[in-house]
């Protein structure tokens, strides 16, 4: 920066762009530039008869099942059975994980107590489950909600309890200065020490709820986002599959995006790091 | 008054930090104490601050047995410790749960404006450089009117003269308010600017090797003749006791 301004000849030479800066849509085209072409050089080929278009359909035609699969109601029937499998089994996995977690940072003994088993039942493969869950919790909701929960509970746990190993003991001597103890200690000083770990073991936890909703919902369900896929197989229709694929994306962001926007007044303080660099 | 009664500490893993260390200071008196490292400097003040329990002896301040962190106790460690989740005020403010929100307000303010930060009350830590984050721990310190204030070693993470410069508005702030002043430092210079009583310690385990009074007037004058002579008379001190320390251990 500093020769920039000096020496401005030799500025012009190199990087005469710098000088406005990039604007802030250019990562937002670049990185639609792949994906639009892809899509509108498939929906050329397809309409100008070089391909056939009959496993993977044309944008045009997956925007026409999700037209149809809305008006009806359907897709929104099918939405609100998904987002609430989810919604149920993230909370229970996220508030277990929670709580486990910060007992496990928390208490030595509960670590030695308890982790091992933990760290033990996390080496299962989670879809193992599942037919115990069946057996059980049955084939309906319970079991879907049990998979999803047990999916979120192992990276928040994680997530919360390295956390709390990881507050630097000098912050927590300062609380200790001031005399706090026991529930002060926690609430002044290591929960908005944590939080914002937390927040992204929550955001972990939510990503592994939505992947084991699809597993639950593909193994069996009458309504649903996951039994749209199925249902997309077993009848031939891969337009319904990939605009069921589509919806997964959009709902999996826009949930993401909720525990940001929820998090976001906690953790100002933390605004520029990003920013910043 | 701040009573040390034969202060003895021993780590479980058998390393002694303090032996036998005895010392009184008065109120009002600023004092620093001096030594290479082990010399149990640092434990020193955690045991007055009462994070940490003596293995024998007693800590009295004005007669009050300390035996956890007290009120009448602040400290001042070596690095600023300021929590990044809360502005520069209620970094300052974070020792004044219940008080009334007014109150709170204006001893936030008149503590910042002490170390010259009164604008400052809505940045973040983050924006702050070493040397103002250092004033804002020594604000926060301060905001609770403690009759004792312990410095660990304070400025020395500072550049030469932001250090200097922190060391005179500690003069002046102490001057004004006049709280006991405990100083643990291995910077002769700075004790000699800040301190009316310097406490020579020798290390492994810790206990006091020469004490000496300054008499010289506050603000002092680093380049003043008498002042250097202090100060070569200090260093000789301390030269001679790592010495002793290194002729008996080898």
């Amino acid at each position: 920066m500093t020769v920039e301004t000096v020496l401005p000849g030799v500025r012009d030479n190199t990087k005469p762009a710098r000088a406005t800066g990039p604007s802030p849509w250019r990562p937002v085209v670049l990185g639609l530039l792949l994906p639009v072409s892809l899509a509108v050089g498939w929906e050329i080929a397809v309409q100008a008869g070089w391909a056939e278009g009959r496993l993977l359909p044309p944008p045009s035609r997956i925007a026409q099942t999700l037209w149809s699969l809305s008006e009806g109601g359907e897709l929104l029937v099918h939405i609100g059975a998904t987002l609430w499998r989810v919604a149920v089994g993230f909370l229970i996995g996220a508030v277990a994980g929670i709580a486990a977690g910060a007992a496990a940072g928390y208490s030595r003994i509960f670590r030695e107590l308890v982790d091992p088993t933990i760290q033990g039942l996390r080496a299962i493969p989670s879809l193992a489950w599942v037919p115990l869950f069946i057996l059980w919790l049955g084939i309906f909701e319970e079991s879907k909600v049990a998979l999803i929960a047990v999916g979120v509970f192992f990276p928040v746990y994680l997530g919360v309890t390295a956390s709390v190993l990881g507050v630097d003991r000098k912050i927590v001597e300062v609380g200790r200065i001031f005399r706090l103890k026991g529930f002060a200690l926690v609430r002044r000083i290591l929960v908005p020490a944590i939080l914002p770990n937390v927040v992204l073991a929550l955001r972990t936890g939510l990503g592994l709820g939505w992947m084991f909703v699809v597993a639950a919902e593909i193994m069996g369900a009458a309504e649903g986002l996951g039994y749209l896929l199925v249902d997309g197989q077993q009848l031939g229709k891969p337009d319904q599959i990939v605009a069921a694929i589509l919806v997964f994306a959009v709902i999996g962001k826009i949930t993401d995006a909720l525990i940001v926007a929820a998090s976001t007044p906690f953790l100002r303080w933390q605004d520029s790091y990003g920013a910043g660099n | 008054m701040l009573e040390l009664r034969h202060l003895s500490k021993v780590y479980p893993n058998g390393t002694a930090a303090l032996q036998d260390f005895t010392l009184n200071v008065a109120n009002g008196e600023a004092v620093a104490i001096i030594g290479g490292s082990g010399c149990g400097k640092s434990t020193l003040l955690r045991l007055i601050a009462g994070l940490e329990q003596p293995t024998k002896g007693d800590v009295l301040v004005d007669g009050e047995r300390i035996t956890q962190p007290h009120p009448a106790v602040g400290l001042v460690f070596q690095e600023p410790r300021l929590l990044p989740w809360l502005t520069v005020g209620d970094n300052v403010g974070f020792g004044l749960e219940g008080v009334p929100a007014a109150e709170r307000q204006r001893r936030i303010h008149d503590a910042l404006e002490s170390v010259g930060l009164a604008e400052q009350a809505g940045k973040w830590p983050r924006e702050m450089s070493g040397g103002m984050a250092q004033r804002v721990a020594l604000a926060r310190a301060l905001v609770t009117g403690p009759s004792v204030l312990l410095l660990d070693e304070p400025f020395s993470a500072l550049d030469a003269l932001t250090r200097a410069s922190l060391q005179d508005h500690l003069v002046r702030l102490w001057q004004d308010s006049r709280p006991t002043l405990l100083l643990v430092t291995h910077d002769i210079e700075e004790a000699l600017v800040i301190a009316n009583r310097v406490i020579v310690v020798r290390p492994r385990p810790g206990r006091i090797d020469a004490v000496f009074d300054v008499s010289l007037p506050h603000p002092r004058d680093r380049d003043a003749e008498d002042f250097e002579s202090l100060k070569h008379e200090l260093r000789g001190a301390l030269d001679r006791s790592l010495r002793d320390q290194n002729r008996a251990a080898g």
